[in-house]
């Protein structure tokens, strides 16, 4: 027997409520109502219980002007930003590239509070519409600006069948208890080859969540990289859809976190179609008293025959108090395919160390050495060199920097 | 007299609670060639790590002089520094980092440590090139990450080449034969025997005398139970061979 017992809602739950109805979204805010945040008890946010970790929300953020530079200097990028929801551009866009808006948000309809969040509060989307093949990166800074705000944003991207692009989102904003909710929801035409790098800069006091849905077609190739390493409570919650036959998809993603920090990134790809194939990694590197979670899920259509999925999880544990999660699941209807998981967990290996040492690197510099080594599987791949290069940068200064 | 590249006094050394080292008393002389052979089990390759200064290993009693030095209390990279090479039994692979990235880390790192400023990039070229070129590292393997993959004379090969770029005055070779066929024994023996100055010292532990044919000792120590119970010329080796190592004690291994 089920029954349905009412929710206890927090100050949190309150406000978001209040959001959502402010903004007319009145089926998110009876659903959020009647279902409170998520606890772990639901299985996606199992080791990220929103009802305890969301505090509060703050007021919704005010349209901001203010255009910063990019948090990410890569040269020659074409620059889009997102401040505090509202979207502008810097210089021409390159040809074949068609910026515009859209109503309302992007998300597919499903059961995921912050999905539903979003699409009940984002008025206007940024669309983007990639018709060949850019040598340019599109880089899209997203700010939150000015005292502590809650902003929904959302982006729509289309990249025709044929065309190759990299995308790079920036997440940061001013010092305060911001909370950021994203939505990006990309198709990729038949062929298309798409790079999508996502990095989260957030002030620690910040919330950070994304949500990222792709959808590709016969043929298609995608690799994503999403790093936290900025926001306090960072999640990033994918997903790939294989939908066209031979599409290929390397989603990849590395949490950094220090004391305090917690971050989750949860993966769900779907495998629709016979003869697609993918390659989640994941890797985690913790430090001082935090928490980095990795979840998988490889979903498996019964048409899907001849799917080759294999999700794996590499945790690097760099303090005892640190603790890093991580689940897999597999749900396969289909009975000809080759899918798999992996995770392992573990501390800088003695071996390597003392190789090093032998050789006369300080051990300061060998543990970074180890450690570059360890991301090197994720950043190799990124082929731009101004883009690897600074997201090399990015980490070498959480590496270098603190605890 | 000259001071001694290595000597050792009374050497005691445990893991955990087991002694292994139980007293070693060795002198190394400048440009000398010392081999150590033993069973296996007998204590010649803790000896190395604990040469190289590896934590897992205590040591009790004794000293370690290196050039006059007391280094037990070094960390390994000092040690490095001042002039220690361990070449391994068997090279860690570390993947993620390549073997180009790794060589010039260690290099600038010790001529840092000795006051010294770092390699120019075309100086750094040069080296690497040359001392490739005579154990046969081509550029294709520098790119690879460190030793992943490499075959088991690849790895030896290369360890020998950061021995020739490094250039220690105490170069330990534990067991560097083991895993080579006679070609690849062939190209790393030349290596170490173009390393010979008449000032550089070795110190090459192995089971088999195959190796010292080709790398031909100055000493030969015989070590059986934690410690040296023997020395000769290099024809002890030889009768080792063909004796084994019954007559030093202790179970056949």
């Amino acid at each position: 027997m089920r029954q349905a017992y009412p929710v206890r809602l927090g100050p949190a739950e309150q406000t978001l409520i209040d959001q959502l109805k402010a903004a007319g979204a009145d089926q998110a805010a009876e659903r959020l109502s009647v279902a409170g945040l998520p606890t772990r008890r639901f299985e996606s946010y199992h080791y990220t219980d929103l009802k305890t970790l969301l505090r509060s929300v703050p007021p919704l953020g005010a349209p901001a002007n203010q255009v910063d530079v990019p948090a990410l200097s890569l040269p020659g990028a074409f620059n889009l930003t997102l401040v505090n929801g509202v979207a502008s551009q810097q210089g021409e866009a390159p040809e074949g590239v068609i910026v515009g808006t859209a109503h309302g948000g992007v998300l597919t309809t499903r059961d995921d509070a912050i999905v539903h969040i979003n699409s009940g509060l984002v008025r206007e989307s940024l669309s983007l519409s990639l018709d060949s093949t850019l040598d340019q990166i599109v880089q899209i800074a997203h700010r939150i600006e000015g005292e502590a705000a809650h902003v929904a944003d959302a982006i729509k991207v289309f990249v025709a069948d044929g065309a190759t692009a990299t995308i790079v989102e920036t997440f940061s904003g001013s010092d305060a208890a911001h909370v950021g909710n994203h939505a990006m929801y990309m198709a990729l035409g038949k062929g298309a080859v798409v790079t999508h790098v996502t990095i989260d800069l957030s002030a620690r006091a910040t919330s950070h969540f994304a949500t990222n849905e792709y959808h590709l077609a016969d043929g298609a190739r995608l690799r994503t990289l999403v790093i936290h390493l900025g926001a306090g409570l960072a999640r990033t919650h994918l997903f790939p859809h294989m939908g066209g036959a031979d599409a290929h998809a390397d989603v990849t993603g590395l949490n950094l976190v220090s004391d305090g920090q917690h971050a989750d990134i949860t993966m769900e790809t779907h495998h629709a179609v016979p003869h697609t194939s993918s390659q989640p990694l994941f890797k985690s590197i913790a430090r001082g008293r935090s928490k980095a979670i990795v979840q998988g899920k490889l979903v498996v259509a019964r048409d899907a025959q001849k799917t080759d999925a294999k999700f794996m999880h590499q945790g690097l544990m760099l303090s005892d108090e640190a603790e890093i999660l991580s689940k897999p699941e597999l749900e396969i209807y289909a009975d000809d395919v080759v899918c798999g998981h992996g995770s392992t967990c573990g501390q800088l290996d003695d071996d390597s160390l003392f190789y090093l040492l032998s050789r006369g690197i300080p051990k300061a510099e060998a543990e970074t050495m180890l450690v570059r080594g360890f991301i090197a599987e994720l950043l190799d791949p990124v082929d731009d060199e101004g883009l690897n290069s600074a997201l090399q940068g990015i980490i070498d200064g959480w590496l270098l920097g603190g605890k | 007299m000259t001071t001694p590249v290595l000597e050792i006094r009374n050497l005691h050394a445990r893991i955990e609670e087991r002694e292994i080292l139980k007293g070693v008393n060795l002198v190394i002389p400048p440009g000398e060639v010392h081999a150590i052979m033993g069973r296996n089990g007998s204590g010649k390759s803790t000896l190395s790590y604990v040469l190289a200064g590896r934590e897992d290993y205590e040591v009790t009693e004794g000293e370690i002089l290196l050039n006059g030095e007391n280094i037990l209390e070094m960390e390994p990279d000092e040690r490095a520094a001042a002039g220690l090479f361990l070449a391994f039994q068997y090279p860690i692979e570390i993947p993620g980092v390549s073997t180009m990235t790794f060589l010039k880390a260690a290099m600038n790192a010790q001529r840092k440590a000795r006051g010294e400023s770092e390699l120019s990039t075309p100086d750094f070229m040069r080296a690497v090139k040359e001392a490739g070129a005579q154990l046969k590292v081509d550029s294709d393997m520098l790119k690879r990450p460190l030793n992943v993959g490499f075959s088991g004379g690849e790895k030896k090969r290369a360890e020998i080449m950061q021995m020739a770029l490094l250039k220690p005055s105490l170069a330990v070779l534990d067991e560097t034969d083991s895993g080579l066929d006679i070609d690849a024994l062939q190209v790393v023996s030349k290596g170490v025997n173009a390393l010979r100055d008449g000032k550089r010292s070795m110190l090459v532990i192995t089971h088999y005398q195959r190796l010292l044919n080709h790398i031909v000792p100055d000493v030969v120590h015989v070590f059986a139970d934690g410690r040296i119970v023997e020395s000769g010329d290099k024809d002890l080796a030889l009768k080792l061979e063909a004796e084994g190592y019954a007559n030093y004690g202790g179970e056949a291994a």
